[in-house]
């Protein structure tokens, strides 16, 4: 491809569209040619692969065209259908949650304006961890025998013996959740005040001066004004929740039972503690599939909320 | 905005439990580090160490090869930083200035993308990695974060081209800058917080991934940090004064990035999410 040479004289006649649409392009084919290897081509494989049976060979693989056979085994998993169950509740409870709370607390601490860089770096301090830390941080500090979240509770009398926070079923999956959501809320409230920044003062004083509440003034003016924020902040999240790894991987490994086995420990299991490619496959096409599906239920419930405030 | 006593302390009362809720394992995780084994495992524990003690420091960096971690994390993290640069520099100022048929469509398919979950891609990218010879190298995490991170930094970086007034890339043609210059002579210059966010963004999420260095890197000599830290605990026992040390080693780097560009991490954030 001929790189446009732009000369004075001709920058007056010719067509400079053209060339510009040209540069355009240049400058953005590597990027789209990383993009395409290595996420876009990976994942149509991915649907590719699910579809046959993989038998890895010695540097390579053969792959054996079986139809839906991967994901009829799937079907008749139960501990596939729990895993998904698993990831969806967990996806929406700790997004939820993290949303809620800190939209709640953006709107309590925007106005305090001491400290604010030193909030901003303790703020920063948990997105920045890497997940690993703070799992084995959390399951020091979930520990049944020696940990001090026990300690604290029976200081505080509010239980009798200690508890094996991880060893339960049910505490175990919200004990999870909890760590999650202390190493992502600051996130979701970073996000938050950065949007209520962006809101002209003057519109809260003309909605005080026409009478509003402080629900009607947050519920016809910050939120919808919050909007773009909140939706960002709310995909990122379903997004990243969608593939929780690393913290079940530490804390739990799926356990006890597989009570924790998210869709990714499964797929993870499956494909490279098993060599199961095939089915491994699947599992990850089922995960694609979910999320999608959750993204634009997100997108769309969000959208009739910020509509039925306007109506 | 007129504002009452009454809520100006709720405001800090809401800040300070928030800042102490984060604070506070943190803190606990630092103390940890510094505690002998008996103490670490005593019930109830001691809230501050009776006998401080540098073992778990020694033993993270002697026994457990972190440094060799940390160096490939530092590789890793490094390279992917640089390629995401500069590939997504080019790519923000032409979708921000240069004229493109679809490209805002395909900025946000790309960015979705980007954000799947790693799961979805790392079958192939396996399979990929297996049969070029890449797996336990770099060039298999590079190129990996590398993609996964670009669409981020191309849509900050297309949102600080477009606060350059046009009427500059105009004045720049009429002196004769053909595109590329003006992109090296005038934008990049003048979008260099844009850019200080993108590396940081890149920077952080190299230095934090865990699956697909799992996945792909799980030699011991190839290992990156939050492998070798979740790698640190054997079957039987886990030793959690090492694993403090090493993860404090670890968070040291991160925070000074944090402290010096918060700024700009934060309106790197909040622009995107304004524009759209």
């Amino acid at each position: 491809m001929n790189l446009p040479v732009v000369t004075q004289s001709q920058v007056a006649h010719r067509s400079l569209q053209q060339g510009d649409r040209t540069s355009g392009y240049v400058l953005l084919l590597p990027s789209l040619l990383v993009i395409c290897a290595v996420t876009l081509f990976p994942i149509l494989y991915s649907v590719w692969m699910s579809l046959n049976q993989v038998n890895l060979t010695e540097n390579g693989y053969q792959l054996q065209f079986d139809g839906l056979a991967n994901y009829n085994i799937l079907v008749h998993s139960g501990v596939f259908w729990h895993s998904v169950w698993f990831t969806v509740y967990y996806a929406i409870v700790t997004v939820a949650v993290e949303l809620v709370l800190g939209t709640l607390i953006a709107l309590a601490i925007q106005n305090v304006q001491a400290l604010k860089g030193l909030s901003l770096v303790v703020m920063l301090i948990p997105w920045s961890l890497i997940t690993v830390v703070s799992a084995e941080m959390w399951s020091y500090i979930y520990n049944g025998v020696y940990g001090i979240l026990n300690a604290l509770l029976q200081a505080l009398h509010l239980i009798g013996a200690p508890v094996t926070w991880l060893g339960t079923p049910t505490l175990a999956v919200v004990s999870m959740m909890a760590a999650d959501i202390w190493k992502t809320t600051p996130f979701v409230v970073i996000i938050v005040l950065g949007g209520l920044q962006m809101i002209p003062a003057e519109y809260f004083e003309a909605a005080y001066i026409d009478g509003a509440n402080r629900w009607q003034v947050f519920w016809h003016v910050t939120f919808p004004l919050l909007r773009g924020s909140l939706a960002l902040a709310g995909l990122f999240r379903i997004l990243q929740a969608f593939g929780v790894f690393d913290l079940p991987f530490v804390l739990t490994n799926g356990g006890p039972g597989n009570a924790t086995q998210s869709l990714a420990i499964l797929g993870e299991e499956s494909l490279f503690q098993n060599l199961h490619f095939g089915v491994g496959s699947a599992i990850a096409v089922s995960t694609v599939i979910l999320v999608l599906g959750a993204c634009l239920l997100f997108l769309s419930v969000f959208q009739s909320l910020v509509r039925g405030e306007s109506a | 905005m007129k504002q009452t006593k009454g809520e100006r302390v709720v405001g800090y009362g809401v800040l300070i439990l928030f800042l102490l809720a984060i604070l506070l394992p943190f803190f606990w995780m630092i103390v940890t580090s510094f505690k002998p084994n008996t103490e670490i495992s005593a019930y109830p524990p001691t809230v501050w160490p009776v006998h401080w003690t540098m073992e778990h420091y020694q033993n993270a960096l002697g026994r457990f090869h972190f440094l060799t971690y940390v160096r490939n994390s530092v590789v890793v993290a490094v390279i992917t930083t640089a390629c995401v640069l500069a590939l997504s520099s080019m790519a923000g100022f032409a979708i921000a200035r240069l004229p493109i048929r679809g490209k805002t469509p395909m900025l946000m398919g790309l960015l979705m993308i980007s954000t799947f979950p790693p799961i979805a891609m790392v079958t192939t990218l396996y399979m990929m990695m297996r049969w070029l010879g890449w797996l336990n190298s770099y060039q298999a995490l590079i190129i990996s974060y590398t993609a996964i991170n670009l669409p981020f930094a191309i849509w900050i970086l297309r949102n600080y081209f477009l606060q350059v007034p046009m009427a500059l890339f105009e004045a720049a043609k009429m002196d004769g800058a053909g595109p590329f210059q003006t992109f090296y002579r005038i934008f990049l210059p003048l979008t260099t917080p844009g850019l200080f966010a993108a590396a940081v963004f890149t920077f952080v999420a190299s230095w934090t991934e865990f699956f697909m260095a799992f996945v792909f890197n799980s030699s011991d000599q190839m290992r990156t940090i939050p492998v070798g830290i979740a790698l640190f605990s054997s079957q039987f026992s886990v030793p959690y004064g090492d694993i403090f040390a090493g993860s404090i080693i670890s968070v040291l780097p991160i925070v000074i990035l944090v402290v010096i560009f918060r700024r700009w991490i934060v309106s790197g954030l909040t622009q995107g999410a304004v524009k759209g």
